[in-house]
C-alpha cells in the first residue's frame, strides 16, 4: 500500500469518534494543499486557515493565560497558571500582573512545564486553537503551569533554529523568579512535546544534560522520528490512518539541511549518526506512542535506546490510538494519558 | 458498529454539561447549536450538522484524489478561502471549486458515500466538555523588572482609589508614582506608557471629569501634525486603508458609477491607492465620486476642499473622471442623508475608520447616536460598509475596567511603536496616542469620544441594525502580510478572525477590519397587515 493514492477513511472511520475525524481529516487535507512537490510550504494560506485564540487574563475554568515575548528571540511565550483564590480586594482582574512579583510557591513545589507544539516543524503556533484548548486541560490536571512556546518553523527554517529556540526558551523558563516553587526556590521544569516538539524536547533535554541545567522529566507525545530505513510500521499503515510516508518524507526534508538524509542526528537519535546517551543525567521519559501512528516503529526503537542507555524511560502504548488523540477529551486515550501525565509530574 | 458501544459509556460518561445527551452522537439538538468539542479547536459547526460535514470532508478528499495536478495546484494556488471558522462552507467552497475545475459541471452526488454508521458511537457524547467563551482581550507586557511590576501595581490601585472617589489617596499615590517613573527608564516599555498614563490619572484627579477641559483642544493644523506621524510611525492605518481599499474595489467590480463616502476624511491619505486602482482597472476607470465628511474648519480655511483639489489633481493625472464633495460637520450624527446627494444610480461605499465608536456616547435628544447613523447608512443601501475601529473595550461602565483595559492595550501599541526609529514621527505618534489614553482614562460623558469597542460587539450592533458580514478572504489576508513585510519592523501580525481581519503586535490584535453589506428592509407589503 506504500505510496498508493487509495482513500482508507473507512479505517480511520471505525476507531475514531466523529468529531476527531472531522477535525484530523479538516488538517490532513488543509496540509495537502499547503505542501508544495518542489519542498516550498504555502505560508500564507497555513497562517490564513490556522483557528488562533487569545490569551485571556480572565480564569475559564480555573486557568488563565497571558502572553510574554521573549526579548532575545523576539518568539512568543504563552504562559498558562491556574487562577489564585478570589481576593477580596476585587483585584481579581491584575491576577496576572500581580503574581508576577512572587514565586509561585514558598512551600510547595509546583511543576513548571514547559511545552513545544507540534506540526510537523512546520504548522501551528503556541496561540493555535487546538494547543491552546490542550493546554489549559494540561494546567489544570496538573495544578502548576504550562509554558507554551513559539519556534521558528520549516521549511524557512531548518535545523537547527527550532532546537536553538527551544533551548533558549528553557532558560528563559529557568530564569524567571515568578516561576520558581519550593523550598530551594528553583523552577520546577519539565519539557513535552507532540510531534515535532516531542523531537524538540528530547533535544532540548539532551543538551540540557550535557550543560547541567535541570530537567525533572521530559512527556513526548508521539514525537517526530526517523531514519532512511523503512519500518514495518511505516509500511503497515501508510495512508490508513491521516497520514502518509511521503507527507512524513517532505517534512523531514524541510526541516533538516539540504542535502542531508533521515539519517541525521536530528531524526534518528540512535541511529549511526546518533550520540551516546549512557552516563548522562538525561531526564526520566515518559513516551506516549499512539498504535496506529506509522512512526511507532522508530518512537519503540527510541525507547529501547534510552533504555539501553541505562535511562529512566516509560513507555505508554495506546494501541488503537491515532495521532492528535488528545486534541478532544472524547476517548479513552485521552484520559488514560492525562492520568499518566499527572502521575509523571507529582512524583 | 464501532469498537466503543452503550455499556460502557453508562459506566464511563461522566458528563458535567447539561446540554449532553445520550452516547450517540447523531442525537438531535436545537438547530442553532454549536458543537462545543470543535468550538474548543477553533470551528464553529451545528451539532445537527456534524454528519453532513464529514461527508462532505470525505467527498472532498476522494474528489482531490482523483483531481489533476494541474487542477489541484489551481485549486491551491488560485483560490480565494474565506472564513475557515465555518468549517462547512469552507469544505464545500473546495468542493464547489475542485468540481468546477474538474468537469465544469457540478459534482457527483453524495449517493456513494460511506454509511455513517461506521462511526462508533463515543461514550462521551457532545458536551462533555464545557466550553471556553469569548475571551476578553488581554495580554501583558513583559514586566521583568521589580519597578515595573511595582509600577503597574499602584497605577491599579490608583485607579481603584479613583473609582471609589477617594481622591485624596489617589493623589498620594500619583506621587509615589512619579518617583517610581523616576527610577526606570522612561524611554521605552512600561515607562514610557506607564508616565502617559500617571500624566492622565493626575489630569483626572485635578480636573472634574465632565468638563472636558482636561485636555488642550489642538489646532487642526497640529491634529493633523500627530495623525501623519502615527500613520507614518506605525502600520496601523495603513493596514486599515489597504484593506479597506480592497474590499471597496471588490465591491465596485462591474460598476460604472461609484461613490465613497468618508467618514473622516483628514488628510485623504486613504484615496490616492484607490484612485490608482480604479484607474488601472481591467475594463476602465468608473466614474468617482468622494464625499469627504470632516469638522468644520475654525481658522477659516476650507481644508475639506484643499484635500478634494489634490485628489481631483490626481484622478486627472490619471484619467480618472472624479467629482469630490466636502461635507463639514462636528458629529457624524449631524450629517444629513441628502447632504451626501446619492443618487440611486450609483454603487456606493461607506467608510469609516476609527470613527463609529464615537457615537457610542450619550444619547441626543433623537435617540442613540449610532442607531441613528447606522440607520441612514442603511437608508443609503451600500455596497459595502467598511468599518475599522481598536479591538479593545474602554467603553465599559465602570471606571477601573477601563482603565486596565487601555493600560494592556496601549503597552502593547507602544511595545510595537518601540520598533520604529524614525524621530520625530515616534515622538509625534507617541502623543497621537496620548491624546486617545487621555480622553478613555479622564473623560466622562459627551466629553469621551474614544469609546472602542471590541470586534464581537461590532458584529453584534451591526447585524442588529440590518447589515450583514462580507467576509474578506485569504486574498486580502495574504495582501495584508505583504504590506507589513514593506513597511514594518518583526512582531506584527495579520489575524484572520471570521471573515474579518485583525493586525496586532504578536498575538495581541489591535485593529479589527470589517466589511459589511445592507440587508433590504423587508417592505410593508410582505408583512401581511
Amino acid at each position: 500500500m506504500a505510496g498508493s493514492n487509495e482513500i482508507n477513511a473507512n479505517e480511520a472511520k471505525k476507531v475514531v469518534p466523529l468529531h476527531t475525524w472531522i477535525l484530523i481529516s479538516n488538517f490532513k487535507l488543509a496540509y495537502n494543499m499547503l505542501r508544495r512537490p518542489d519542498g516550498t510550504f504555502n505560508r500564507e494560506l497555513a497562517e490564513f486557515l490556522d483557528r488562533k485564540v487569545s490569551a485571556n487574563a480572565v480564569p475559564v475554568d480555573g486557568v488563565f493565560s497571558f502572553d510574554v515575548v521573549n526579548r532575545s528571540t523576539g518568539l512568543l511565550n504563552r504562559i498558562y497558571r491556574t487562577a489564585p483564590p478570589e481576593n477580596d480586594s476585587g483585584e481579581g482582574n491584575v491576577a496576572g500582573v500581580l503574581e508576577l512579583e512572587k514565586p509561585l510557591s514558598c512551600s510547595e513545589i509546583v511543576p513548571v512545564i514547559l511545552f513545544f507544539h507540534g506540526g510537523s516543524f512546520s504548522h501551528s503556533s503556541a496561540n493555535s486553537a487546538i494547543y491552546d484548548s490542550f493546554c489549559r486541560r494540561l494546567t489544570g490536571l496538573i495544578q502548576g503551569v504550562v509554558v507554551s512556546v513559539d519556534y521558528r518553523r520549516s521549511p524557512e527554517h531548518r535545523y537547527p533554529c527550532a532546537y536553538e529556540d527551544g533551548w533558549e526558551a528553557l532558560k528563559w523558563v529557568h530564569s524567571r523568579t515568578w516561576l520558581s516553587s519550593g523550598k530551594e526556590r528553583k523552577v520546577h521544569v519539565y519539557l513535552a512535546g507532540d510531534s515535532s516538539g516531542g523531537n524538540i524536547a528530547h533535544h532540548v533535554a539532551h543538551r540540557a544534560a550535557t550543560s547541567n541545567v535541570e530537567v525533572l522529566g521530559n512527556i513526548l507525545l508521539h514525537p517526530l522520528f526517523g531514519g532512511e530505513q523503512r519500518m514495518e510500521s511505516e509500511m503497515k499503515l501508510d495512508g490508513k490512518y491521516f497520514v502518509k510516508l511521503q507527507d512524513r518524507d517532505w517534512y523531514w526534508r524541510a526541516f533538516l539541511p539540504e542535502g542531508e538524509d533521515r539519517d541525521h542526528p536530528a531524526c534518528n537519535i540512535f541511529g549511526p549518526r546518533g550520540s551516546s546517551l549512557t552516563g548522562l543525567s538525561f531526564p526520566k521519559s515518559l513516551v506516549v506512542v499512539a498504535g496506529l501512528d506509522l512512526v511507532q516503529d522508530w518512537q519503540l526503537g527510541y525507547v529501547e535506546g534510552l533504555r539501553k542507555s541505562g535511562q529512566d524511560v516509560t513507555l505508554l502504548f495506546l494501541e488503537k490510538a491515532t495521532i492528535g488523540f488528545y486534541f478532544l477529551p472524547n476517548n479513552e486515550h485521552f484520559y488514560t494519558l492525562m492520568d499518566k501525565i499527572k502521575n509523571f509530574v507529582r512524583s | 458498529m464501532g469498537p466503543y458501544d452503550s455499556s460502557i459509556s453508562a459506566a464511563a460518561g461522566g458528563s458535567t454539561s447539561s446540554s449532553s445527551s445520550s452516547a450517540c452522537s447523531s442525537s438531535t439538538k436545537p438547530p442553532d447549536q454549536m458543537d462545543h468539542l470543535l468550538a474548543g479547536a477553533g470551528y464553529k459547526v451545528r451539532s445537527n450538522d456534524l454528519n453532513q460535514v464529514a461527508k462532505r470532508l470525505e467527498h472532498l478528499e476522494t474528489v482531490m484524489v482523483k483531481s489533476s495536478p494541474v487542477d489541484f495546484s489551481e485549486l491551491v494556488n488560485d483560490a480565494v478561502h474565506y472564513n475557515p471558522t465555518d468549517l462547512a462552507s469552507w469544505v464545500d467552497s473546495l468542493l464547489t471549486e475542485l468540481n468546477t475545475n474538474v468537469s465544469g459541471q457540478p459534482g457527483p452526488g453524495t449517493a456513494d458515500l460511506s454509511d455513517l454508521r461506521d462511526f462508533p458511537a463515543g461514550p462521551y457524547g457532545n458536551g462533555n466538555v464545557t466550553q471556553t467563551g469569548e475571551f476578553s482581550q488581554q495580554a501583558v507586557t513583559p514586566l521583568e523588572e521589580d519597578v515595573s511590576i511595582r509600577l503597574v501595581h499602584v497605577l491599579m490601585t490608583c485607579a481603584e482609589a479613583v473609582q471609589r472617589g477617594d481622591l485624596s489617596l489617589a493623589s498620594l499615590l500619583i506621587d509615589d508614582l512619579q518617583a517610581l517613573l523616576g527610577r526606570v527608564n522612561s524611554g521605552c516599555g512600561i515607562g514610557k506608557v506607564g508616565s502617559f498614563f500617571v500624566d492622565a490619572l493626575s489630569r483626572r484627579v485635578v480636573n472634574s471629569p465632565q468638563n472636558g477641559a482636561v485636555q488642550v483642544d489642538l489646532s487642526a493644523y497640529e491634529n493633523e501634525i500627530l495623525y501623519h506621524h502615527y500613520y507614518e510611525a506605525c502600520p496601523y492605518l495603513k493596514f486599515a486603508h489597504f484593506t479597506a481599499n480592497q474590499a471597496i474595489l471588490e465591491a465596485f467590480d462591474g460598476q460604472d458609477c461609484v461613490h465613497v463616502i468618508d467618514f473622516n476624511l483628514m488628510q485623504g491619505l486613504q484615496w490616492p491607492a484607490l484612485i490608482q486602482a480604479l484607474a488601472l482597472r481591467p475594463g476602465g476607470p468608473p466614474l468617482l465620486r468622494l464625499t469627504g465628511i470632516g469638522p468644520p474648519s475654525l481658522d477659516g480655511r476650507d481644508s475639506l476642499r484643499e484635500i478634494g483639489l489634490k485628489l481631483a489633481e490626481l484622478a486627472r493625472s490619471v484619467n480618472v473622471r472624479f467629482a469630490f464633495r466636502g461635507v463639514a460637520a462636528s458629529r457624524l450624527d449631524d450629517v444629513k442623508p441628502w447632504m451626501l446627494q446619492v443618487s440611486p444610480k450609483e454603487a456606493v461605499a461607506v467608510n469609516s475608520i476609527m470613527q463609529l465608536h464615537k457615537l457610542l456616547g450619550p444619547n441626543s435628544s433623537r435617540g442613540p447616536p449610532i442607531d441613528l447613523v447606522l440607520d441612514w447608512i442603511q437608508d443609503l443601501n451600500p455596497r459595502i460598509l467598511m468599518v475599522v475601529e481598536q479591538e479593545s473595550n474602554h467603553n465599559q461602565p465602570e471606571f477601573l475596567d477601563r482603565f486596565t483595559e487601555s493600560l494592556y492595550y496601549y503597552s502593547t501599541m507602544f511595545d510595537s511603536l518601540d520598533a520604529c526609529t524614525a524621530q520625530p514621527e515616534k515622538t509625534l505618534a507617541e502623543l497621537y496616542i496620548q491624546r486617545e489614553i487621555c480622553n478613555v482614562v479622564c473623560c466622562e460623558g459627551s466629553a469621551r469620544v474614544e469609546r472602542h469597542e471590541p470586534l464581537v460587539r461590532w458584529r453584534e450592533r451591526l447585524s442588529r441594525a440590518g447589515f450583514a458580514p462580507l467576509h474578506l478572504g485569504s486574498n486580502a489576508f495574504k495582501q495584508a502580510r505583504m504590506l507589513l513585510t514593506l513597511f514594518s519592523a518583526e512582531g506584527y501580525s495579520v489575524e484572520e478572525n471570521e471573515g474579518c481581519l485583525t493586525l496586532g503586535w504578536h498575538s495581541r490584535p489591535l485593529i479589527a477590519a470589517s466589511a459589511w453589506q445592507a440587508v433590504p428592509k423587508p417592505s410593508a407589503a410582505t408583512t401581511g397587515l
